[in-house]
C-alpha cells in the first residue's frame, strides 16, 4: 500500500512524544482507544489563562497511521484557542495524511482524543458545560 | 448424509433450487435429488448444529466441523453442474467463518456478545471509553517498551497469559449469569490483552534479532 509523505514523515519523525502532569490544573488528558485493532492513544494539552494551548503531547500504541494521526493533531493544536482546536475534524487529518480508507478509523480516534482532552481540561476548570456534545 | 445437522430447523421448509421438492432450511442437501442448498441464513452455532453458549465443547466443534466439511468436499461436486459447485463453495465457506469464530475464544465471546443484542462494534470502529481498560492497555505497552532482557519480557508473557486466564473465567461466569454488559466489557479487556500478547511476541522476537 502506498502511504502519503506527510504520513511516513509523522510516523518516522513523530512530533510531541511524551507525558505532562496529568494531576496539574491547567492540563487536559484524553485517553480513547479502539478495541478493534487494539489501539490506545493518550494526548494531552497544557492551556494558558487565556484559553491558548501552548504545548501537546501524544503517546500512541498501534499503526503507523494512528501514531501519524496523533502526531499532526499536537502539532495543529499548538498555539490554537481551545474552541478552536474543538474544530478539528477527522476528515481534515484524513485528508492531510491521505489516509486510506481502511485507517479513516485512526484519524475518528484522533479527533476523539483531542475532543476527551479539551472536555477534561474544561472540566477541571469548571467550564464543561459549553462543549459538553462538541463530539456528537 | 441427509443429514445430521437438521435438528434446529427442521420444521422451517423451504423448495429445493434443484427439484422444488420440500428441504429443511438447514439441511445441507436436498432429501429427493440430493443438489446441495444454499447455505442456511442461521447463526454460526446453529450452522455447526450446537447450543448457543459460550463455553463450547472445542472437541465436539472439531469433530461436527471435519464431518460437515468432509460432506462439503469439491472433490464430492467435481462432476456436479456449476451451480452445485457454486452452492457447496458458499456452504463450506460458511462452514469455515462458523469454525473460525467459535473455537477461538476472543471472536466468539465477541460474537456472542453481539448475537445476544448489544452492540459493542458499530460500523467497525468503536471508541472505547472505558478509562480503566485503557489505562491498563496504556501502562502494560509502557511496561513492555522499556524492558531490555529475555526475562523480563517472559515475566510479562506470563503476567499477561494469567490476566487473560482470568478474563476468559469472568467471560464464562458472565454469559452464564446473562450478564451481558460485563461480557461486554470483559470482550474488550480480552481484545485488548490479545494485541498485548502480540505485542509481547515481537518483542521478544526483535530481542533475537
Amino acid at each position: 500500500m502506498a502511504y502519503s509523505k506527510e504520513l511516513i514523515d509523522h510516523y518516522e519523525n513523530p512530533r510531541n512524544v511524551g507525558s505532562m502532569e496529568d494531576e496539574s490544573g491547567d492540563v487536559g488528558t484524553g485517553l480513547v482507544g479502539a478495541p478493534a485493532c487494539g489501539d490506545v492513544m493518550k494526548l494531552q494539552i497544557k492551556v494558558s489563562a487565556d484559553g491558548i494551548i501552548e504545548d501537546a503531547k501524544f503517546k500512541t500504541f498501534g499503526c503507523g497511521s494512528a501514531i501519524a494521526s496523533s502526531s499532526l493533531v499536537t502539532e495543529w493544536v499548538k498555539g490554537k484557542t481551545i474552541d478552536e482546536a474543538g474544530e478539528i475534524k477527522n476528515t481534515d487529518i484524513a485528508e492531510e495524511l491521505a489516509l486510506p480508507p481502511v485507517k479513516i478509523h485512526c484519524s475518528v480516534l484522533a479527533e476523539d482524543a483531542i475532543k476527551a482532552a479539551i472536555e477534561d481540561y474544561k472540566g477541571k476548570t469548571g467550564d464543561a458545560d459549553e462543549s459538553k456534545d462538541a463530539a456528537e | 448424509m441427509n443429514d445430521a445437522n437438521v435438528k434446529a430447523k427442521e420444521n422451517t421448509v423451504k423448495s429445493c433450487w434443484s427439484c422444488k421438492g420440500p428441504v429443511a432450511v438447514a439441511a445441507l442437501f436436498c432429501p429427493t435429488c440430493e443438489a446441495v442448498q444454499a447455505p442456511a441464513p442461521v447463526n454460526h452455532f446453529e450452522r455447526l448444529g450446537i447450543d448457543v453458549t459460550y463455553d463450547v465443547n472445542t472437541g465436539a466443534i472439531d469433530r461436527l466441523y471435519f464431518d460437515l466439511q468432509r460432506q462439503l468436499h469439491p472433490d464430492r461436486f467435481a462432476t456436479k453442474a456449476p451451480k452445485e459447485k457454486a452452492l457447496s463453495q458458499q456452504q463450506a465457506t460458511a462452514l469455515n467463518d462458523a469454525y473460525e469464530v467459535l473455537k477461538d475464544p476472543l471472536k466468539r465471546a465477541d460474537y456472542l456478545v453481539h448475537l445476544l443484542g448489544i452492540d459493542v462494534l458499530p460500523e467497525g470502529c468503536n471508541l472505547v471509553k472505558d478509562q480503566a481498560i485503557l489505562i491498563e492497555a496504556m501502562e502494560m505497552r509502557e511496561k513492555l517498551m522499556m524492558v531490555d532482557s529475555m526475562k523480563a519480557i517472559t515475566e510479562i508473557q506470563r503476567e499477561t497469559k494469567a490476566e487473560i486466564d482470568d478474563v476468559l473465567c469472568a467471560l464464562s461466569l458472565a454469559f452464564a449469569g446473562d450478564d451481558i454488559r460485563g461480557a461486554c466489557q470483559l470482550t474488550t479487556r480480552l481484545k485488548y490483552l490479545d494485541k498485548m500478547m502480540g505485542e509481547v511476541r515481537q518483542s521478544r522476537a526483535r530481542l533475537l534479532a
